[in-house]
């Protein structure tokens, strides 16, 4: 525990980082020298104005979404007590991807753009209720962890199907959106987007982070963690909705990116361990870093053009930690 | 939290009066009507064959299980009105077994037996510090103290258990066999430890299929069969060669302890060979 301030610090000092040279770099060629000079107020007025109204609310939104997803991804596991378990896995991605593919499909998305967000929130909400509900009556009195996994499959698979059922009823650019909006985009980025997904994330981040040690002692299991003094039932829902929520907004705002959720806290557990004090919070800060420079990389490799931010995740994420795994089993 | 008490003047007695719990699907109560007081300052061995329902009557009085029917209370205080940190500051449990996905170091486990007396914000002072060490070092686990709970021996991780237990600092201490997995050795240092923590005014609870330990340690026994308790009392009031057999179904005589030591003259349990009865 006496490492944690310092390895704190030194993940907070590399997703700044991360944050600097995805805002220094992009399609447009300008480069870190005109960034200086537009934060301080000087340099052109088209300089100025895609540096402050493309690149940083963009760089904003991929540090918070990547902070989300870390964060969800390592409280999901925890709740779950399960290392496969990710910020998708109880069905609420597949909520918001039939929120956002529904307002595509019916056209909303190109007269009013805020309905996209709006339908892929109010849509994850909808799943997160669902599987709550499914589980509470399954098992009355208690939330079973077995059965809130099973009702978050089934659910998720539900909400699947109906996005199939959308995108066969959908007309060929309509079904491209759809399809590029699952796989995780933060091309929609502005400061309204972004401060609204900050407010979001502020209430679920304390909330999760207050829970550090119930997570601890929930990992040894549900029975040992009464008798160290844990609230079980209730750090469990508050565990659920505040993760929920959080995933719910990240989704709303960037798409369903994929594997950041999974990787993050995983890097993190296998470089320092299973204490919740240290992995909850290094979780989101190392998930800012990675989603900034996969965000980075997506908008760069073929500019003009920009490649899903998901798609950058999953091709970059899979061999980064299939080494990580590969070093751990050395040790 | 902080300004309570120092942990040590609080002495108080565990109840369950009249207690019964049918599992859900089971034919049979796996408890019925039983009564009992975990004391300060007592040794109490639970001792019963497999599915006496002596787990269940563990759990009933932790508060982990509610009772269908009696009640437990804890200072003459309903064990349910306890709030759940506020509880664990009172009896600390070590359950039969456990298991985690997520590896930890013998210190951060035996640490979390301080979490209840700490806010989520707050972190470890000198004294939790201590009192980690301390545990650590009665457990004889203290060598391990860095290294992963998932590289110990069976023995080694059920020490680190009861050292976790200790650090809680609870005056009521519920053990499950907790001598499962531990050598000769480690056998005797558990009850001398247990002996030494009842000298100190904690009221303990012990679950073992170990008569002999025991007969030679416990201050009282109570015998459980089949839900019911059959027998309670001094070893020498319980451990009788005829409740014996009728409970275990199985042949066994009653010797006194050899000696030398206190324990001279215990009934020790030696179950016969089919061939010898």
């Amino acid at each position: 525990m006496a490492h944690t301030p310092r390895r704190l610090a030194l993940l907070a000092l590399v997703a700044v980082a991360a944050l600097a040279f995805s805002v220094s770099f992009g399609a447009s060629g300008i480069g870190p020298g005109e960034l200086w000079g537009a934060l301080a107020g000087s340099g052109d007025p088209t300089t100025r104005s895609i540096l402050l109204q493309l690149r940083l609310p963009r760089a904003a939104l991929a540090a918070l979404v990547g902070g989300a997803l870390g964060l969800s991804g390592c409280t999901f596991q925890a709740l779950l007590r399960n290392p496969l378990a990710e910020p998708y896995v109880l069905g609420v991605s597949g909520g918001a991807a039939v929120g956002a593919v529904a307002v595509v499909v019916s056209g909303l998305g190109v007269v009013l753009p805020w309905t996209l967000p709006a339908g892929a929130f109010l849509g994850a909400l909808a799943a997160m209720a669902l599987v709550l509900e499914v589980a509470r009556r399954a098992s009355p009195g208690r939330m079973d962890m077995r059965v809130l996994i099973l009702s978050g499959v089934i659910v998720g698979a539900f909400f699947n199907a109906v996005i199939l059922l959308l995108l066969s009823l959908a007309d060929v650019e309509s079904f491209r959106s759809a399809i590029f909006w699952m796989m995780g985009n933060l091309s929609g980025a502005d400061w309204g987007s972004t401060g609204l997904l900050a407010l979001l994330l502020v209430p679920g981040a304390l909330a999760v982070l207050s829970l550090a040690r119930a997570f601890n002692l929930l990992s040894r299991g549900e029975e040992v963690a009464f008798y160290l003094g844990a609230s079980v039932q209730r750090v469990k829902l508050t565990a659920y909705t505040a993760a929920s929520l959080m995933v719910a907004a990240a989704v709303a705002a960037g798409g369903v990116i994929g594997f950041v959720g999974l990787i993050v806290p995983h890097a993190v557990r296998l470089a320092w361990g299973n204490d919740h004090r240290l992995l909850l919070p290094a979780s989101f800060l190392a998930g800012t870093a990675f989603l900034l420079l996969a965000d980075t990389v997506a908008r760069l490799v073929v500019a003009p053009a920009e490649l899903p931010t998901g798609v950058v995740t999953a091709v970059a994420g899979v061999p980064f930690f299939v080494a990580l795994l590969l070093r751990g089993g050395r040790r | 939290m902080r300004d309570r008490a120092p942990p040590g003047e609080w002495r108080p007695a565990l109840r369950g009066r009249d207690l019964s719990f049918t599992h859900r699907r089971a034919e049979e109560a796996a408890v019925r009507g039983v009564s009992l007081a975990v004391s300060p300052g007592t040794l109490l061995a639970v001792v019963g064959p497999n599915g006496a329902g002596k787990t269940t009557l563990m759990r009933l009085l932790s508060g982990s299980l509610p009772p269908q029917q009696g009640g437990v209370t804890l200072d003459e205080r309903p064990l349910s009105s306890f709030a759940d940190r506020e509880r664990a500051l009172a009896i600390a449990v070590v359950p039969q077994s456990e298991s985690s996905p997520f590896p930890v170091t013998v210190r951060e486990m035996v640490g979390m037996g301080r979490y209840a007396h700490l806010s989520p914000w707050e972190r470890y002072g000198t004294r939790d510090r201590a009192l980690v060490d301390q545990a650590m070092a009665r457990c004889a686990v203290a060598e391990f103290a860095d290294r992963q709970l998932s590289g110990l021996s069976g023995g080694e991780r059920q020490r680190a258990r009861i050292a976790r237990a200790l650090a809680q600092e609870a005056p009521v201490l519920l053990l499950d066999e907790p001598t499962a997995g531990l050598d000769l050795r480690y056998r005797m240092e558990l009850f001398h430890l247990l002996r030494q923590l009842r000298s100190a005014g904690l009221a303990v609870l012990v679950i073992t299929h170990d008569l002999n330990l025991a007969a030679r340690f416990a201050d009282r026994l109570l015998l459980l069969d089949r839900g019911r308790p059959l027998a309670r009392g001094t070893p020498d009031e319980v451990v009788a060669r005829a409740s014996l057999e009728a409970v275990y179904d199985w042949p066994l005589r009653v010797v006194p302890h050899p000696g030398p030591g206190s324990d001279t003259g215990a009934p020790q349990t030696v179950p016969l060979r089919r061939d010898e009865a």
